[in-house]
């Protein structure tokens, strides 16, 4: 860990317009929330299919896919990154400087408003709120490692993240249920699952594969970022 | 008489002296130009991975439908639906391509430069989406076209889907112009790519899920009424329920229902109403990223 980095990849994730991105997204959860409650949908079943369709399945992936690249390609963009790479310090504590500051902010954006618009659906009700406050996190940062790795990796991450998240986990997901295995959602949905008692929500992964699968995604993500920044070549933008 | 001294070689600069194409030509240059860049065209092999492989897979619909037709002689993917059902890649393709059509200029802040020549501001913008505009309607067009194609060639018993194709074609214009107008100017307020590749499609996820959940919520309340003017909400469907079902009659996309009614109208205001409010702010974003 390294202050100096942190705090530049803070400022960089909250000191432009992505900051605006990061709170529309979580916003429009808590709004949603709230507008169920007005029209009188504020049932157990309601919320379960708030928080998997739209907080798990959409603003997830999104918020990952904001803060998870925005630590690390914009620098890689305009070749700043090169300034970070240049000091002697070592590359994978770059690396999971860069990881962590990722992984705090989806916590911020992404686990505090699950709970709330949670919380201002059901309350603490089967213990849904907790639930999927705790999937949101843990999932989270399984998103963020997994982003920041397609950031140092290639220069159209947020694209091939889109169609990871939309393609792969959406659509080849529904059809083919072996895909769902493969699918940092489906692990997040697995720790909800376990925390809540609710018996509108069951998922098929078992916690045995989830748990395994989201630390060795979490942890390979960040070393094999570390990896790579170490033998960083800085290539032209097209 | 003495030798001249200090002469001025003249080394052969001369004066352009040929037409002088003008404004118009200038505009038309740069729409050719950012729409064989969108596809990747003039530039790096690698740019050209993503729409390339976004336009296969769009055609895949009607490759497979045209093997279902010819093989068990059964009919394929309805026309107007097609855009409906591959929103998901059109929505990937317009978030991953119209940065690359506006971001850079902004990032290098040659905007001057271009308003020193003929092309105004308003030309500019134009050409942005009208290239943005005939990249999505290629995207759709071609698809349905080879389904059209492919159905004339196989000849099934029936009559030949040619009003449902031609509606398509009109559908397809509609949502090429609301979708370029949409994601230019989504990803015209950041000089980033990522960034506005990510607000592309931010927009287009929380507009389909805030639909999908409100449906399904409001449907299991059993306030159908309310649940038909959910799906408005997608502009996906909102192009559906203006130009498929409200000017030419068509069915609408399956599983869907539209407000009876004022339905199809209200979706045409909306249609409307975002294509103005997505001009009126490139202009004021273009006005204000000139004058730095």
């Amino acid at each position: 860990m390294n202050g100096v980095i942190a705090g530049i990849s803070y400022r960089a994730l909250l000191g432009r317009r992505r900051i605006w991105l990061l709170i529309l997204l979580p916003l429009v959860l808590v709004a949603m929330a709230t507008l169920l409650n007005l029209i009188g949908a504020a049932d157990e079943r309601t919320a379960v299919t708030l928080m998997r369709t739209f907080a798990i399945g959409t603003m997830l992936p999104l918020l990952g896919l904001i803060a998870g690249t925005g630590v690390i390609a914009p620098e890689i963009d305009d070749g700043t990154i090169i300034h970070l790479l240049a000091k002697p310090i070592s590359r994978p504590v770059i690396a999971q400087t860069k990881f962590a500051v990722a992984a705090s902010m989806l916590a911020l954006f992404a686990a505090v408003p699950t709970f709330v618009a949670a919380y201002l659906l059901v309350n603490l009700e089967s213990g849904i709120a907790y639930g999927f406050a705790l999937g949101a996190l843990v999932g989270g940062i399984a998103y963020a490692a997994v982003f920041m790795l397609l950031g140092v990796l290639t220069r159209h991450a947020v694209t091939i993240g889109i169609v990871y998240a939309l393609v792969w986990e959406g659509v080849v997901g529904n059809f083919v249920p072996g895909a769902r295995r493969f699918s940092i959602q489906q692990w997040a949905q697995s720790i909800a699952d376990q925390v809540s008692s609710s018996p509108f929500f069951s998922t098929e992964i078992t916690l045995g594969f989830a748990v395994p699968a989201l630390l060795i995604v979490t942890v390979g993500a960040v070393v094999w970022s570390g990896q790579r920044l170490r033998g960083f070549s800085l290539t032209g933008d097209e | 008489m003495s030798e001249p001294t200090g002469v001025i070689h003249d080394i052969g600069y001369r004066h352009y002296d040929g037409a002088r194409l003008g404004r118009g030509h200038a505009t038309a240059a740069l729409a050719v130009h950012s729409l064989r860049g969108i596809f990747g065209l003039g530039r790096t092999a690698r740019s050209k991975i993503i729409p390339f492989v976004l336009v296969g897979v769009m055609l895949l619909p009607a490759v497979v439908s045209i093997a279902i037709m010819a093989l068990i002689k059964q009919e394929g993917m309805r026309y107007t639906e097609y855009a409906v059902i591959m929103q998901a890649v059109l929505a990937i393709f317009l978030a991953s391509q119209s940065p690359y059509a506006v971001a850079p200029d902004l990032r290098f802040r040659v905007l001057p430069l271009y308003l020193s020549r003929p092309v105004t501001l308003w030309d500019y913008v134009g050409a942005k989406l009208a290239a943005m505009t005939a990249a999505m309607f290629l995207l759709l067009a071609v698809p349905l076209t080879v389904l059209f194609v492919g159905e004339v060639v196989i000849d099934l018993p029936g009559d030949t889907h040619t009003v449902e194709y031609l509606t398509s074609m009109a559908g397809a214009a509609g949502y090429a112009l609301l979708l370029a107008c949409l994601g230019i100017a989504v990803a015209s307020f950041t000089p980033r790519r990522g960034l506005g590749v990510a607000s592309v499609i931010a927009l287009y996820l929380l507009a389909s899920a805030v639909s999908t959940v409100l449906f399904g919520v409001l449907e299991s309340m059993g306030d159908d009424a309310a649940a038909a003017w959910a799906w408005l909400i997608n502009p996906f469907f909102v192009v559906d329920a203006a130009v498929h079902v409200g000017i030419f009659g068509a069915t609408p996309a399956s599983n869907v229902i539209y407000p009876p009614g004022a339905g199809s109208l209200v979706a045409g205001v909306i249609m409307i109403a975002l294509i103005g409010l997505s001009v009126t702010a490139l202009i004021a974003r273009y006005r204000k990223a000139a004058s730095r």
